[in-house]
């Protein structure tokens, strides 16, 4: 039994990583057929990994409508959300546009799922503002560099900013977005990249840890 | 006294804060102040010149890989380039891997295919979704038809006038990813370095720092931040959007943050010190 | 039996008529437009109304907005992946990719304790096949490639402004500093901690440029929202955001005079 629930699927890890890790090295007309099917079965797997989720909502709904818990009826329209999207596709059978305009999927596209999608993430900005007035503290020479880099970027992406900046500061013969361009391309740039080279090896030693079965978390517990 | 009022007016309501941001935002949509943006930067010049330079019929590949959430950035700025390849006559195709970017690159072509009549499998082809990313970027660098075999509407895309001569990277001019995801890194890491393809960018504002070592490298060539960006890319094209609207309604909210930190900070040193 | 197959096609093709009758009645025409502007301009106001206060309208669009997310995935996962990529090959008879199938469907195992094991297959067949790649790419792009791009400059010195000159020093440097201050697990002292401090200062400009850029980036997606919300408010779609808007203020309004939301304020201070 051991066998078959973990030894095979560490195999299957360790020899799916190697060929493909020498695939990309070596420009063999099997290495190029070998990556070609797996392309194929890979985009395959990956299609059926969204239902993970789709599952784990549904029945956690379900649940609470069965269960009756507190605000059980919100919960309906999780299925109804559902519904509002698959029905329409199923009338227009997946088709958002025709020649005449809309139909009944790209109506509830632009319609129901753009407004939701877009305000959920819009909302955020209002947090950022009161974060900013309420914790935006400049207590130590870090947190002020921090927040010189932030102001000019605030001030220097709006052309209200550039007018200002150019008022106060036009003397020095550098406009805001000189500045910028330097924080970005230097400072920036150095901080970015230090942080790359070290996630980098991270995630080379992760993926080495993951193909000879050293790591294994993500096959969860025996 | 005075320090338990500054200190009150400092634990002030946040929906007060909310509620002027609003105003300061809404007002300029109502009543446009009237100041589009006028500089552009270097990275956002290099996209242009990468489209500019190419001849007529070139194969330029759009990845657009965005959803509604950060639509008002990611819109005008992917509008702005399928303008600004149609208008040069480029040959287009379009791949995705977010499933809900679909319906907006629809939205797109239903517009912009019209202005400059364009038809789609002549001009242009949008290809479907496909749920693996790195799957199919691996596999576009042999033969995409491995993967694309047809259209997002069932159409076998082989014999299409627009794909004659197209079946790998090396056929491709350009590669341009407009994307709020990582998408982009991994044009970068695995089309762009592996294969020689020159891939540039559009990103949220969010990202855009990031990117800066890419672009030092020319691992990107050329990238398009934010708002900004989109605004900025709308008048190299000469052809003002929502990027350039959209720029000039957060003028007076930008402002409003830095006042902010402004404010609280001369509070808490008011506070401190009385 | 004739009468069975002839009876079966009369209602497959009485089905498939309603079905067709049934899918006339969704085209778009410009009342369903203008119903559409009260649809999404109401979505976004109820959304927008938690910033105020938790109340119904938003709990409403808030799990509207879970199912319809997983809707349009589902949808878009089906038209454009199981059905070209799984169902026409099989019934041309293309059965191999049955195989990745059966491997994608293990997934779902994981919600049955006792056979979670099958979904190991899965996982591993997708978990190599990452790993595999991004060995290679990360080496090259985010290790090599960078490395390079920091050292490439000095060996242009000749051609190079001193600014640029400049420049380049400043990003060596600082990229050294960072990794110093990320990587050595030794404590930092005397020297070494002096360069990890100046690490520090680089990563704060680094957050500080993305930060300011954050607020940027929130502030556009709240304008595109503001944008739609202003464009529903005329008077071709007869003030749908007026509207719904006064009906949200009528709506507090009635709560905080019947005193339910004042007590429930009043809990929130108290504890607060």
């Amino acid at each position: 039994m051991k066998l078959i629930k973990k030894q095979i699927p560490l195999a299957i890890v360790f020899i799916t990583g190697v060929l493909t890790l020498v695939s990309y090295y070596v420009p063999h007309k099997m290495s190029v057929n070998y990556i070609e099917t797996i392309n194929k079965w890979e985009n395959i797997v990956v299609a059926f990994a969204f239902l993970l989720g789709l599952v784990s909502l549904f029945f956690s709904h379900y649940n609470k409508i069965s269960r009756k818990v507190d605000g059980w009826g919100y919960s309906i329209f999780v299925f109804i959300g559902f519904l509002a999207m698959v029905v329409p596709a199923l009338v227009s059978q997946g088709k958002q546009m025709t020649d005449t305009g809309f139909t009944a999927l790209g109506w509830s596209y632009k319609f129901i799922y753009t407004s939701l999608s877009g305000t959920m993430f819009a909302v955020l900005a209002f947090y950022i503002v009161s974060t900013a007035y309420r914790s935006f503290r400049i207590r130590s020479l870090q947190a002020f560099v921090l927040f010189i880099a932030a102001f000019i970027l605030i001030l220097g992406k709006v052309p209200l900013g550039q007018i200002i900046w150019d008022w106060v500061l036009g003397w020095t013969g550098r406009g805001v977005n000189d500045v910028i361009e330097w924080i970005m391309q230097v400072p920036a740039v150095a901080g970015k990249r230090g942080i790359m080279i070290g996630i980098s090896i991270g995630a080379i030693v992760t993926s080495l840890k993951i193909i000879f079965g050293i790591e294994k978390q993500y096959m969860g517990k025996d | 006294m005075l320090k338990e009022q500054l200190q009150k007016f400092f634990k002030i309501d946040r929906r007060w804060i909310f509620l002027l941001l609003a105003v300061t935002l809404f007002v300029p949509i109502m009543k446009p102040l009237g100041l589009p943006n006028k500089t552009i930067s270097p990275a956002t010049k290099r996209v242009y010149e990468n489209l500019e330079k190419l001849p007529a019929g070139s194969f330029v590949l759009f990845s657009l890989d965005y959803d509604p959430s950060t639509r008002p950035e990611l819109h005008p700025m992917a509008t702005a380039l399928v303008r600004h390849a149609f208008s040069r006559n480029l040959k287009v195709g379009v791949v995705t891997y977010i499933a809900g970017s679909t319906g907006l690159i629809e939205e797109l072509f239903a517009k912009v295919s019209r202005e400059y009549n364009k038809v789609d499998g002549q001009d242009y082809v949008i290809f479907p979704y496909q749920p693996n990313i790195l799957a199919v970027l691996t596999q576009m660098s042999s033969d995409l038809y491995g993967i694309y075999s047809k259209d997002r509407n069932g159409t076998p895309v082989r014999d299409m006038p627009v794909l004659k001569g197209i079946k790998s990277y090396k056929d491709m001019s350009v590669i341009v990813c407009v994307t709020g995801t990582a998408i982009l890194d991994y044009w970068v890491a695995y089309v762009g370095d592996k294969y020689r393809v020159p891939v540039a960018g559009g990103v949220t504002a969010i990202s855009q720092p990031g990117y800066g070592p890419y672009l030092q490298t020319n691992q990107l060539k050329g990238l398009i931040g934010g708002m900004k960006g989109a605004a900025e890319y709308e008048s190299l094209i000469k052809q003002p959007g929502k990027g350039t609207s959209g720029i000039d309604a957060l003028n007076l909210a930008h402002l409003l943050v830095l006042a902010l930190i402004f404010t609280s900070n001369i509070l808490l040193i008011l506070i401190r010190y009385l | 039996m004739e009468f069975f197959t002839h009876s079966w096609a009369m209602l497959a093709g009485q089905l498939a008529h309603g079905w067709v009758w049934f899918c006339g009645l969704f085209v778009v025409t410009e009342s369903w437009m203008i119903a559409g502007g009260w649809v999404a301009t109401g979505l976004t106001i109820f959304l927008f109304s938690f910033l105020y206060k938790d109340n119904p309208f938003f709990k409403v669009a808030e799990h509207l907005y879970l199912g319809a997310g997983m809707g349009w995935l589902f949808q878009v996962s089906v038209t454009n992946v199981w059905i070209p990529k799984i169902w026409e090959p099989v019934s041309k008879g293309e059965l191999l990719v049955i195989i990745p199938s059966v491997l994608g469907l293990s997934l779902l195992t994981q919600f049955v304790p006792k056979i979670s094991w099958i979904s190991r297959y899965g996982f591993t067949f997708m978990m190599g096949y990452g790993a595999g790649l991004a060995i290679p790419a990360g080496l090259s792009t985010d290790f090599i490639s960078q490395i390079g791009g920091t050292i490439k400059p000095f060996s242009m010195l000749a051609t190079m402004s001193p600014w640029a000159i400049f420049n380049s020093l400043v990003v060596a440097c600082g990229a050294i500093c960072v990794l110093f201050y990320f990587f050595f697990s030794v404590e930092h002292k005397g020297h070494l901690k002096k360069v990890s401090n100046v690490g520090i200062y680089f990563l704060m400009i680094y957050f500080g440029a993305a930060f300011g850029n954050t607020v940027m980036a929130r502030f556009s997606l709240l304008y595109g929202r503001f944008d739609d919300v202003y464009t529903y408010s005329g008077a071709k779609y007869f003030y749908a955001s007026q509207i719904i808007l006064l009906g949200m203020v009528v709506y507090f309004l009635v709560r905080w005079f019947t005193g339910k939301d004042k007590k429930e304020l009043d809990a929130e201070e108290t504890a607060g």
